[in-house]
């Protein structure tokens, strides 16, 4: 386990002058720098691309929660399991909007056992359900990362290749507690195939890093709360697919929405739940066997077809063909009085994003909007449509 | 409404203003032309402008490559001052109306004017080019939400009424999509109010976006349609009994005949569909891993001696 060289700790590095990054102007206002280093940290975001790796967009995500005694601790505010949760919410909402044909799962972790709060299901409003009840849990006892990795293990190891299979553990304790030798379970995900990431809230733990060093994950350690958000929202874009992972053509149904059927049929998706009333007047009829669902995407109970929409597949091309960055240029270097391409606002800000294949010249603003919702370029499509 | 603040309502109308099929039908029903298209679309931009005062209006027109900002337009006021109210410059119309309204009629018309005769025919698609105008209508909305957010303070919502009359391109779908998914985000909704033929496209839209699609029966009657279907706004649409859902075909087409189906086999790499089972993706050129079934072991058979 120790062959790979440790990473050098920021202890042992020279000093970094933080103060020198901050330079006043003949005013004396830092007005100046602070808008810099905001924008250069905007900017951060959208330049990072992975060009033409393929990527494993069928995902099936298992989320740990650590609900033990250290959750209580009020470093975030307004307690470490509050603010977690909150930021779950929001990546689950984000996590499906991303990729909609994957699936997410979500286990806690206190007093030594781990338990499934859900199962792995395509679809958001469980989950959102589950955390919003998960709220007034109490946060007792050790956590178990052995228990729990095994947990997630046992469903994960029979999902089908083509898949990728993931973990990301939100640990805060310093300690665990677990009935055998963790380094074997360290060896078997390897040996699956799936990749386990870590958070952390407290600091960094070495049983830690070997797990994400020996699964090819990412252990992170969390420095205040939007640093956290940013850690965990970046679980949310695809990662790039294992060179191992089979492709596989995948039997899929399109369904469309039927509104106002004329006769109410009991939902297959409700002979589970005992919360909702059964009969419903709208649902999607699976294509093969015209049972009747309530949500999508969805596995069909009754022929095993998987279930989506076009939409949902088409939420995932902007992955595919992913949008090149822009490139800077001085608003000195322009003709006088140019108008943004897409908003007709006038440019002001002294740097100005210029599109490389039509020459499309974009505001700050638009530019981020561009890549981070819009995924193409307003000007290209025209030159596109004329070609 | 009443309330201290109003809040700020941004209308973008897109117009289809495709010359190949204005041309036609201007042959086909002399009654209904492009310039009563504008006068009825106008009327629908004032009505709205007059409702409230901090109503607003934006039109788009839309054209085979390229599309145009008609109004406010850059080229009148040198920048965005149609919407701070600086009317000094303005043409004065002299019969009473309000001001904002002749305003915007008068540089609609100029503008339609100059955008007709100037651009140039390149290339022989026939089709319009609608993502482009919706791409540059969401910029255009999201500039003036930041500008409205840090001058007044106020929260603005906005919608889009795309007003459609040539046929569907099928080489705009992914841009159309995305456009769409960016739009929900920001919680823009689009209307779609279809001239002549059904467009997929739009109906899928509407769906997305929580928008309404209506194709219009008799052409003459565009007005009416628009100022009671399209011009209330989103809260005061459930008090309204609107014209009922369209049923969207969702069903995707393959990629090998582009025939519409329903059950088809999706590669996992580069999401592409296909009607038949293949050893090799077309798109992305990757071998799939084929099932094989498995080999049963054969039962020894204890033959029946014949006594």
């Amino acid at each position: 386990m120790d062959e790979e060289p440790e990473r050098a700790k920021r202890w042992e590095g020279g000093y970094e002058r933080t103060w020198e990054v901050l330079k006043e102007d003949e005013f004396g206002s830092l007005k100046a720098t602070v808008e810099e280093i905001l924008f250069q940290s905007k900017r951060k975001r959208a330049l990072e691309s992975h060009g033409q790796v393929r990527l494993g967009m069928m995902r099936h995500l298992y989320v740990v929660i650590d609900s033990s005694r250290t959750m209580e601790d009020m470093d975030l505010r307004p307690n470490r399991l509050k603010a977690t949760l909150k930021l779950m919410e929001a990546f689950v909402e984000e996590y499906f909007d991303q990729n909609p044909i994957s699936q997410v799962g979500l286990i806690t972790t206190k007093n030594k056992r781990a338990e499934k709060l859900t199962e792995l299901a395509g679809n958001p409003k469980k989950h959102l359900a589950a955390l919003k009840k998960a709220r007034d849990a109490a946060c007792v006892g050790e956590p178990s990362l052995y228990n729990s990795l095994n947990l997630a293990m046992q469903t994960l190891k029979h999902m089908p290749g083509h898949t990728s299979r993931e973990i990301v553990v939100i640990f805060s304790s310093l300690t665990t507690c677990d009935p055998a030798n963790i380094y074997e379970l360290i060896k078997t995900l390897k040996s699956l195939k799936i990749r386990v990431s870590v958070i952390g809230l407290s600091a960094e733990v070495r049983v830690c890093t070997v797990l994400t060093r020996e699964t090819g994950g990412t252990y992170h350690v969390c420095l205040d709360e939007s640093h956290f958000k940013e850690l965990l929202m970046f679980h949310v874009k695809p990662p790039p697919a294992n060179a191992q992972s089979e492709c596989s053509l995948i039997r899929m149904g399109r369904c469309a929405h039927v509104c106002f059927s004329q006769t109410l049929k009991h939902s297959q998706t409700h002979l589970d739940s005992t919360s909702e009333v059964g009969l419903s007047l709208g649902g999607y009829f699976c294509p093969q066997c015209h049972a009747k669902h309530t949500e999508l995407p969805v596995e069909c109970k009754i022929c095993g077809l998987t279930l989506v929409s076009a939409p949902h597949l088409a939420r995932s091309f902007h992955h595919l063909f992913p949008l090149e960055a822009f490139r800077e240029t001085p608003l000195e270097e322009l003709p006088a009085d140019r108008f943004c391409h897409a908003c007709q606002g006038k440019l002001k800000d002294k740097i100005v994003f210029t599109c490389p294949f039509c020459s499309g010249v974009f505001c700050t603003e638009c530019d981020l909007f561009i890549h981070d919702s819009l995924h193409c370029c307003p000007s290209c499509i025209n030159s596109q449509h004329s070609n | 409404m009443s309330g201290d603040r109003y809040e700020l309502n941004l209308l973008v109308i897109v117009m289809d203003v495709n010359p190949i099929w204005w041309g036609q039908q201007a042959q086909r029903e002399p009654e209904f032309t492009l310039s009563k298209c504008l006068d009825a679309v106008m009327v629908m931009g004032n009505s709205h402008m007059a409702m409230t005062t901090t109503n607003r209006l934006a039109v788009i027109s839309s054209h085979f490559q390229d599309s145009h900002f008609l109004y406010p337009c850059k080229n009148w006021t040198g920048g965005d001052g149609a919407w701070d109210g600086t009317m000094d410059e303005a043409p004065y119309c002299g019969d009473g109306k309000y001001e904002l309204l002749s305003v915007a009629n008068n540089v609609v018309a100029e503008e339609m004017k100059r955008v007709m005769s100037t651009t140039e025919m390149k290339g022989n698609s026939t089709d319009t080019l609608l993502a482009g105008s919706l791409a540059k209508a969401l910029c255009c909305i999201l500039l003036q939400k930041i500008v409205t957010f840090f001058s007044a303070g106020q929260e603005m919502k906005s919608r889009i009424l795309v007003i459609k009359t040539a046929e569907d391109c099928a080489r705009q779908y992914m841009n159309f999509m995305n456009v769409i998914f960016a739009a929900q985000k920001q919680n823009i909704l689009i209307d779609a109010c279809v001239l002549d033929s059904d467009s997929g496209l739009l109906q899928q839209a509407c769906d997305i976006t929580g928008g309404l699609y209506l194709k219009i029966p008799q052409k003459i009657a565009l007005a009416q349609y628009l100022l009671w279907v399209f011009l209330p706004d989103l809260e005061q649409r459930p008090q309204l009994v609107l014209p009922p859902p369209v049923h969207v075909d969702y069903r995707a087409a393959c990629f090998c005949h582009r025939n519409l189906i329903e059950i088809g086999y999706v590669c996992s790499v580069c999401l592409s569909i296909f009607c038949n089972f293949s050893p090799i993706c077309t798109t992305c050129e990757t071998a799939f891993k084929i099932q094989l079934p498995q080999m049963m072991k054969s039962k020894k058979k204890k033959l029946k001696q014949s006594i």
